[in-house]
């Protein structure tokens, strides 16, 4: 099923375009990977899913992208309940500087999803729990998130994305500031958390993408050269270029 | 004659860099490779003409009085005079020297009018001479040194690295320098004022003070009730409270709103225009409040059936809280800036609105800087000066209304040293102690200010 569908898609930063006619669809629990060399567009894209890029005051986006079959980029979107649905996840770990507990507690409160105190006690349990992070700071809820380590802290982010039962999750090179052991973590429960979510990820390890996605869209140079399945697209690419970017001869 | 021989010495100064620096080039032109660049031999040649010029002329300085005067006064000893009175003929014979003397002229000072310009023009020809023999027997010396492998580098390194910590020592010197003499004064003053009389006492009235003839005798009984300081610290902390208010929120919801919600175009116009207001003078903040704010508070409370002194804490503490804004707004608007985006963006994808982002997320991580920048701008308030002297009203009445006036230390400090003043009056080391006690606020809240900044640092980086 599909779940999300992007129809030519343009982004111009200022005068500058970003990306060109972008169309992809991304299907419903499954893990979607983004690859491409530095610079080609995939962040960019990932942004205006959620859009994030609303932020970046010179930044414009034309183009159709429709979620559930509604368009986002209506007028008639509101950007609040948008990012209820979508959570993202960043490139560099970024908890506030609050407790665990407010991290997680953050999304539910500003939607106004618990009535009482137990209830937000629940959401935060479960959130920590399908983050994989529960066991390891049940004792400690109520310490700064700041001083977790970056795998912690990046499953706490994790944990703040999922709080609010978000029906897709966007995930920016979540593992580029993490070591192999924690990485191979936040690869283990991006597998887990595609049973609830639709996920799509943006990594610049090929092995990553070969290991958490089914499908897989290559970018270059602002387009989007090809998509399908992982399978098809690490074997047997019908493009020359994804060829070489994949076999490591550019980018 | 010495502003001809420091030119002389400046432009020898530049002849032996130019000189060093040839000798490099002709070094390097031997296929030589050399240890520094050419520059440096020059500024190494520079240095040696530099120093012993600097030692001579600061030995001169200090000695050539001292040994003058020796030589004049031998022609008097043994003749019995006192030394007050051996001085005395010093000033006489120098004052004649210089054609200043309207007194009788003695010809004993006369002749020694005559030795001492002699003296003196000695002391100069043979100063020059000196120094510039110096300079040229040590740049001399320093050029048939250098060769190629002569370290002319770290010379020049350390010679800036000494000439760096004496600047740094000469502000830290005179810091500790005026430290010491406002405790001094205090010392002072605390011996015939009882401490506890100016901590606790409730009438300020120096005016009393100033009727005092200085001949008569010191009867520290006359001072009782007149430095209670009660009533200036009272009416500082007022004002300072009333200009914080002011200051803290238009300056911080400005300072939000530069940094969160302003468009680039209006925050490149509105930041220098607020940081103009930190730009006018104290003085202008002065008469603005005594001429134009305190009269329209006195009409505006008279229509109102108030009674409102014409110079009100209120008027001087609003427009000092006007001066304080830019303060705030500009410490605020770099603190806010400095929190990371990733946590912006962390909270807007998370659904939030921007108001709800800054309240929950940026305000609370920024807030160890804000409380920085505000009590950067307390200290300001507390050391103000010239709002209050021409806004407040120098009376030091102990009130918490607004409406009446009131008066600060600073105000108080003006008021004191204003006109004649005799050292060792208990009324002029009065200021000292008021401007001793201002030092010691204003330094537990500066040292509060930057820990929290400090903190707030440490947290990010």
């Amino acid at each position: 099923m599909i779940k999300i569908k992007a129809k030519d898609v343009d982004v111009f930063y200022g005068k500058k375009q970003a990306l060109f006619n972008i169309s992809l669809d991304i299907e419903e629990n499954q893990v979607t990977a983004l690859i491409g060399p530095s610079g080609c567009g995939k962040s960019t894209f990932l942004r205006c899913l959620n859009r994030m890029n609303d932020v970046i005051d010179i930044c414009s986006v034309k183009g159709e992208i429709l979620i559930n079959d509604f368009n986002i980029n209506d007028k008639s979107c509101d950007v609040v309940r948008l990012r209820e649905k979508i959570g993202m996840v960043f490139q560099k770990p970024n908890p506030f500087p609050k407790t665990l507990y407010e991290n997680v507690s953050y999304g539910p409160t500003i939607h106004g999803m618990a009535q009482s105190k137990q209830e937000m006690d629940e959401i935060v349990e479960t959130s920590l729990k399908k983050a994989a992070l529960w066991e390891e700071v049940k004792d400690r809820l109520h310490e700064p998130g700041t001083g977790l380590s970056g795998g912690q802290q990046q499953r706490l982010c994790i944990a703040r994305a999922i709080s609010v039962r978000p029906e897709v999750i966007l995930m920016d090179e979540p593992c580029s500031a993490l070591d192999p052991i924690a990485t191979a973590q936040i690869e283990e429960l991006i597998d887990e958390l595609k049973k609830e979510h639709t996920i799509i990820i943006v990594t610049h390890s090929m092995a990553q993408a070969a290991r958490v996605s089914q499908n897989t869209g290559f970018f270059h140079l602002g387009q989007l050269i090809e998509h399908g399945s992982t399978d098809k697209i690490f074997k047997n690419p019908d493009n020359k270029k994804t060829q070489d970017y994949i076999t490591g001869r550019f980018g | 004659m010495n502003l001809i021989l420091f030119t002389f010495i400046v432009l020898l100064g530049f002849t032996s860099y130019y000189f060093g620096r040839k000798k490099a080039y002709t070094i390097q032109s031997t296929k030589k490779r050399l240890t520094a660049l050419p520059q440096f031999y020059g500024y190494y040649l520079a240095i040696w003409c530099a120093i012993p010029a600097f030692i001579i002329f600061s030995l001169w300085a200090i000695f050539e009085p001292t040994i003058v005067k020796l030589l004049i006064l031998s022609d008097y000893s043994n003749q019995g005079y006192l030394d007050n009175e051996l001085n005395l003929i010093y000033e006489k014979t120098k004052a004649l020297s210089r054609g200043q003397f309207t007194g009788e002229i003695t010809p004993f000072i006369e002749a020694s009018a005559e030795k001492y310009l002699s003296l003196r023009s000695i002391a100069q020809s043979s100063k020059v001479v000196i120094v510039l023999s110096a300079i040229i027997a040590s740049v001399a010396y320093a050029y048939k040194r250098i060769s190629s492998n002569s370290r002319t580098r770290e010379p020049v390194e350390k010679f800036l690295n000494a000439v760096l910590f004496t600047a740094s020592l000469a502000a830290i010197l005179t810091t500790v320098g005026i430290v010491f003499s406002l405790i001094f004064q205090t010392i002072d003053f605390f011996k015939v004022i009882p401490l506890f009389d100016f901590v606790f006492g409730t009438h300020w009235y120096p005016a009393k003070a100033f009727v005092r003839d200085s001949s008569e005798a010191l009867d520290p009984t006359m001072y009782s009730d007149t430095f209670g300081a009660v009533p200036i610290f009272a009416g500082t902390f007022f004002i300072a409270f009333i200009a914080m208010c002011v200051a803290i929120p238009i300056g911080l919801m400005s300072g939000i709103y530069l940094a969160e919600y302003a468009s680039t175009k209006v925050r490149q116009y509105a930041k220098p225009l607020i940081e103009i207001l930190a730009g006018i003078p104290t003085v202008v903040y002065g008469f603005f409040a005594a001429l134009t704010v305190g009269p329209f508070l006195k009409e505006l409370g008279t229509s109102m059936g108030l009674e409102v002194s014409a110079e009100s804490a209120l008027a001087a503490g609003g427009v000092m809280g006007i001066m304080i804004i830019p303060f705030i707004s500009s410490l605020s608007d770099d603190v806010i800036t400095s929190v990371p985006q990733s946590l912006r963006d962390g909270s807007y994808a998370m659904g939030a609105t921007k108001s709800e982002t800054i309240k929950r997320v940026i305000f609370p991580a920024a807030l160890p800087g804000i409380v920085g920048s505000i009590l950067l701008g307390v200290s300001r308030a507390i050391g103000e000066t010239m709002i209050v002297v021409m806004a407040s009203g120098l009376a030091a009445n102990l009130t918490l209304n607004p409406l009446e006036s009131t008066s600060t230390i600073t105000a108080q400090i003006v008021v004191i040293l204003i006109g004649d003043q005799a050292f060792g009056d208990p009324k002029t080391q009065a200021a000292f102690a008021l401007g001793m006690s201002l030092f010691l606020v204003t330094l537990c809240l500066n040292i509060v200010a930057l820990r929290v900044v400090k903190k707030y640092r440490e947290k990010y980086e």
